[in-house]
């Protein structure tokens, strides 16, 4: 026993963690962690560890910072809270195991990777620390291994903008998706929404990765508009970043977005509603990041007692005219 | 890579032809020709009525090859003596970032435009320095160091702009990434001035035969009598302030930097138009021509996986392809094989010096390009 204790000390300290604490099944007290560097112990506030993602973006930061204020001294609680190192599966893993090791009351967890985490998981459940899944779920989705997911519908968000380009060009038309890397369940879930929504005289010409990037939309969907002769009425666009990307390569071939090409783009951000009001993207799909105050209740619940709903869908909104835009630009957060 | 010994007494071409870029041609004008079979009218350039530019599929291949070149030339000098740099790609973060942070609380006129691209690079070169020194003066490890600074710029890169993704407009900022000289993208001009000068400086003074003799030897250097720190210090400048004029052109076609995204995993291209154009990772014998043709390969990849419309989740997939058989061909166990079967085929062909295949010749002294 006590050359178990001893390993994982040692494991600990030297950040070996993830794999070997992943092992030993246990709930040490160690305190020699990389999060734990915030005051322990502070009087009876609920102590809560967030595994967050880390800066991506105007999405990511308005969520991150969000759940930061949500979860503040004033509200009882004490969050940790532990960014990825540059979006580090590896990293998470390490942080989600020092929380456990700490006896943290309850971790909220947004992965970068969705696959990976049942281990880990396993152990917060034998400790018997409840577990929220924010914004990102993990494969294969077993909803025993944590208490709650709380993240708007991508399935359903990208459905509506479908809805919308059904009415827009009622005899379908040729149209470009621009997505995220492949493989994120983000970008599956958008193009599941997308797919069995959209019409059946609607022509898919191509749908490529843009990375999230304007930079590189730009570049990919120029060349697309040179493939089709620009012939393109219309761009799905799987972020805001790469519709205004896609928007500014439009204004380069000199057609102009909002009449030529219709971009939709997913997301809600000032800077995409601030080029909807511009009339430069015809269609954005709020992905509504503000949902701290819904995981502030779910931990509470959960430390409770009482039993939580496993799946909790944030409600977003779309905004489909420039007078939209504008009527939500000035108290918009992010 | 056996060097050209016949270069006075047979034509350009068959120089070029015992380049070890040559497949890296061969591919480039196979990608095109790929092209041009799914449209005819793929290499066709217009005159587009609505920005009064010239438009087309080659001058959308230069103007994306043009940030490439840049970090790859810089590249391929920091390799020449035996290191790496790896920080590429976030200083084009910094240097956007710079740019980008000055350029959004500013006015729009060209002084603006400027001092925005004189900051930008000015913080390169300071990031340059440092990487230059530590490599220098320290004697760390360049892998070590500039994975330092690729850590530590596109840290510093989010810390300039508060992790937000900050945009600007300025018209002549905008100009260089989109506006056209003569037809030609002002970013591909740009960059070949650069690299025109740069060949210029390496190539027709010693300095070209410094870089090379540390990078094969950094002892017999020295004793030579080359002192290696001015030298080194003054490469890794010269890559990074190349990388912010990189970071410049991508930040200024879309008017934004983004801080996670500018420049992500450019050091991987550099390094690959580098190794495409023959320049060994060794160190030694470097070839400009070689990077910048690598660069144009690169760039004609990226678009012409789009054009082809091949689905995003083979892209990495083709684009390795491509790589690896380009690789393969000029490695030098099957140009032995190819020089072999020349020699045997055809005893004396008139464009081969037939020379035997001799592997040393790689870090033969042979200044080229």
């Amino acid at each position: 026993m006590s050359i178990t204790a001893k390993f994982r000390a040692i494991a600990g300290v030297a950040l070996v963690g993830a794999m070997a604490l992943g092992i030993t099944a246990c709930s040490g007290g160690s305190s020699d962690s990389p999060a734990s560097t915030a005051a322990a112990g502070s009087g009876d506030l609920v102590t809560v560890g967030f595994v967050a993602v880390g800066p991506e973006g105007g999405w990511r930061t308005a969520n991150e910072q969000n759940i930061q204020d949500s979860f503040s001294k004033a509200n009882g609680f004490d969050l940790k809270y532990a960014p990825a190192t540059n979006g580090d599966q590896n990293s998470q893993i390490t942080a989600f195991t020092s929380f456990i090791d700490e006896g943290v009351d309850a971790i909220l967890l947004s992965a970068t990777e969705a696959t990976g985490w049942e281990s880990v998981l396993k152990r917060a459940q034998e400790a018997e620390i409840p577990v929220v899944l924010l914004d990102r779920g993990i494969e294969p989705n077993d909803d025993s291994l944590y208490t709650s997911h709380i993240a708007p519908d991508n399935v359903g968000i990208s459905a509506s903008a479908a809805t919308w380009a059904n009415a827009q060009f009622p005899n379908g038309t040729n149209y470009v998706v621009l997505e995220g890397p492949p493989g994120l369940s983000v970008v599956n879930d958008r193009n599941k929404g997308w797919d069995a929504t959209i019409g059946k005289t609607f022509t898919k010409l191509e749908s490529q990765s843009a990375n999230w990037s304007t930079e590189e939309a730009k570049s990919v969907f120029e060349t697309i508009l040179k493939a089709n002769n620009n012939n393109v009425q219309l761009v799905f666009a799987q972020n805001d970043e790469m519709g205004l990307g896609a928007a500014l390569a439009v204004e380069e071939a000199g057609l102009k977005p909002g009449s030529d090409v219709k971009i939709i783009t997913i997301d809600g951000t000032k800077s995409a509603l601030e080029a909807l009001a511009a009339g430069r993207l015809s269609f954005v799909a709020e992905y509504n990041p503000l949902f701290g105050e819904t995981a502030v209740d779910v931990v509470n619940a959960a430390l409770a007692g009482k039993t939580v709903e496993k799946d909790i869908v944030v409600p977003s909104v779309t905004f489909d005219s420039p007078a939209a835009a504008t009527a939500a630009l000035p108290d918009r957060k992010y | 890579m056996s060097a050209p010994r016949t270069k006075k007494a047979t034509p350009f071409l068959s120089t070029v032809i015992h380049q070890p870029y040559i497949w890296a041609i061969v591919a480039l004008v196979l990608l095109l020709v790929i092209n041009l079979i799914k449209d005819p009218g793929y290499l066709g350039v217009s005159f587009n009525a609505g920005t009064g530019n010239l438009s087309g599929n080659l001058i959308d291949i230069l103007r994306a090859s043009a940030p490439v070149m840049m970090i790859a030339v810089g590249m391929t000098l920091v390799i020449a003596t035996r290191g790496i740099d790896l920080s590429v790609g976030s200083v084009m973060a910094v240097s956007g970032a710079v740019s980008m942070q000055f350029m959004s609380t500013a006015d729009g006129s060209a002084g603006t435009a400027f001092a925005a691209a004189g900051l930008a690079l000015a913080v390169s070169a300071v990031l340059g320095v440092v990487n230059g020194l530590l490599v220098s003066v320290v004697g760390l490890q360049p892998f070590i160091t500039t994975l330092i600074t690729m850590l530590a710029g596109r840290g510093l890169a989010k810390v300039i702009t508060a992790g937000q993704n900050t945009s600007a407009s300025n018209e002549p900022f905008r100009w260089i990434a989109n506006g056209t000289v003569f037809g030609f993208p002002v970013v591909f001009v740009i960059a070949a001035v650069i690299v025109a000068i740069l060949a210029v400086l390496v190539r027709r003074t010693a300095l070209g035969l410094m870089i090379e003799s540390i990078g094969i030897n950094p002892k017999a250097a020295r004793m030579a009598g080359i002192r290696p720190i001015g030298i080194l210090i003054s490469v890794y400048i010269v890559s990074a302030v190349l990388a912010g004029v990189a970071g410049i052109f991508s930040t200024a076609s879309v008017m934004t930097v983004e801080v996670a995204k500018t420049g992500l995993s450019s050091e991987m291209d550099a390094i690959l138009a580098v190794v495409i154009g023959g320049t060994s990772l060794a160190g030694g014998k470097f070839s400009l021509t070689g990077s910048v043709i690598g660069a144009l390969l690169i760039a004609t990849l990226d678009k012409t996986i789009v054009f082809l419309s091949i689905p995003s989740s083979a892209t990495p997939a083709f684009k390795a392809l491509v790589i690896v058989i380009i690789c393969l061909l000029q490695s030098q166990r099957v140009r032995a094989l190819f020089a072999r079967r020349r020699a045997q085929g055809r005893p004396t062909p008139p464009s081969s010096p037939s020379a035997p295949p001799n592997p040393a010749s790689t870090r033969k002294e042979t200044v080229s390009a």
